[in-house]
């Protein structure tokens, strides 16, 4: 069991892993974003 | 394998890095959020067996509908009667039956659409995959709250934000999945659905397994709670649900959601015939869908900013300005027609969907002030019954009073006007219930006994 927790805490440490779980996210929500501001622009055209 | 999901396997070590926490909240919410992107299957179901145009068994718009009104409906209850559950089970546990529920109601909605058995889709998005709404859509929320003492809202704010954005993500997926898969004898539905059921099942695990929740008494480095007399409304007892639900702060903080979800949920309904009846001859289709696009970006960027905004001006003071400023903007609306000015239209429209998703993403935040943080996913469980009432109210109120005015005569154009004005005089009585929001008597409180607290920040 502690063996596990300072795997975790050396892993949650890792900014390699901290920007993956980010980009896991971020990148299908800011790909959405565009496509729904490229849509919205029709509003304004 | 069952042990892995316990929720005592889940506490992590108090050097934890706290900032993996909110992006797997995003992954569970990102996912769910599809719900509000299920229109974009309306039209390629109701030409299921027709392909190219609707024939005579294929399904008709209104037998669709009610597979969006049960999931919601769902979510409302299960996240109710699944909150006290998901508080004591973690959210590893929780997370992953949403996942399950949520995949598997894809799949099974995917099978009912390929033999045609409307039955069938009902019973897997709408009933399994609603349950998975609801058990995911509390799963993150006590969690956040415990890793993020200091900036409650801004957390959980982050989490209902993907609920908001998961739709800016399905709806071009979905449209972009549908072109792939459709041919001369199909619709390509069954096959998008097949690919998200499998795609959303992998990124909730993904979520669900990396969930952690901190040791108990674990504070930020640094960070001490602020004293009380600085904080009325923010207590350091905890309320359990059942306990909170027979307080009338419960119930004042249930209409404050009820009726601010009210006033937003029945403009996106009808935000896309709205512009193009106030504004006919100028707006199109095209352009109307752009609006509705525009409004599904300001509602998930509310949800962030008023969240954040209200971890420094308070929740009350939060809620204090969305009844306030909202009243003016819906009363403003019918101005803004009569005027022919589009931006300003827009503009307003902007402003009261950001108080729409902040409503929905400030809650959470202004319960554990309220009620205390430790049992928080319950109560909050609990408390989205408000969203299922608001749910039917607020597309009621909109379709029915319109409907109303165009029988008496009132041209088009203008037949939401009053509809503006009701939906203005809901979030004033939203504003008093608010005003008189106290802190909770000490009497609903449980014993103290912070030793066997689950959750103690």
């Amino acid at each position: 069991m502690t063996d596990t927790r300072t795997l975790h805490r050396d892993m949650s440490r890792n900014p390699l892993l901290v920007s993956a779980a980010w980009a896991a996210v971020g990148v299908p929500l800011l790909w959405g974003v565009i496509q729904t501001l490229y849509k919205a622009a029709l509003l304004f055209r | 394998m069952a042990g892995v999901l316990e929720r005592g396997r889940t506490v992590a070590p108090s050097t934890y890095n706290r900032w993996l926490i909110p992006p797997c909240a995003l992954a569970t919410h990102l996912c769910i959020g599809q719900a509000y992107a299920l229109s974009v299957f309306n039209l390629p179901l109701t030409r299921q067996l027709g392909i190219t145009k609707s024939v005579s068994a294929d399904w008709t718009l209104v037998e669709l509908g009610w597979i969006f009104s049960i999931a919601i409906a769902m979510l409302g209850l299960s996240a109710a009667l699944f909150g006290t559950w998901v508080q004591a089970e973690g959210p590893r546990k929780s997370g992953v039956v949403a996942a399950v529920c949520w995949g598997s109601g894809f799949l099974l909605g995917a099978l009912g659409i390929y033999l045609h058995q409307l039955w069938l889709v009902y019973l897997g998005y709408g009933f399994i995959g609603g349950i998975g709404l609801g058990i995911g859509y509390i799963t993150p929320v006590s969690t956040l709250i415990a890793w993020f003492p200091d900036r409650r809202g801004m957390a959980t704010g982050l989490a209902i934000m993907g609920f908001g954005g998961g739709a800016l993500i399905a709806s071009p997926l979905s449209d972009a999945l549908m072109r792939h898969f459709a041919s001369l004898t199909s619709t390509g539905v069954v096959q998008t659905w097949l690919v998200l059921g499998v795609v959303y099942l992998v990124f909730m695990l993904g979520g669900a397994f990396g969930y952690r929740v901190p040791p108990a008494n674990w504070q930020p480095a640094g960070w001490s709670p602020p004293p009380t007399q600085l904080r009325r409304l923010i207590t350091d007892k905890h309320v359990r649900a059942q306990e909170a639900i027979q307080t009338p702060q419960f119930w004042l903080l249930w209409v404050v959601l009820c009726f601010n979800v009210t006033a937003g949920i029945g403009v996106l309904g009808q935000a896309s015939a709205m512009i193009q009846e106030v504004f006919r001859g100028r707006i199109g289709p095209s352009a109307a869908a752009g609006f509705v696009g525009l409004l599904s970006l300001f509602n998930m960027g509310g949800r962030f900013f008023w969240a954040s905004l209200s971890d420094r001006i308070g929740r009350k003071a939060t809620y204090g300005v969305f009844f306030t400023l909202g009243p003016v903007l819906y009363a403003l609306v019918p101005w803004t027609g009569r005027m022919g000015s589009v931006a300003l239209f827009v503009a307003a429209f902007a402003v009261i969907l950001t108080m729409y998703g902040g409503g929905f993403a400030t809650i959470p935040a202004y319960l554990a002030d309220v009620f205390g943080t430790k049992y928080v996913s319950a109560v909050h469980g609990r408390l989205l019954t408000a969203w299922s009432a608001a749910g039917v109210l607020g597309p009621v109120l909109v379709n029915y009073i319109r409907q109303l005015q165009i029988d008496h005569g009132v041209p088009k154009y203008q037949a939401y006007n009053v509809t503006m004005y009701i939906m203005a005089g809901l979030l004033v009585v939203a504003f008093f219930s608010n005003l008189l929001l106290r802190p909770v008597h000490d009497r609903y409180a449980e014993e103290s006994d912070s030793s066997t607290a689950p959750i103690a920040v």
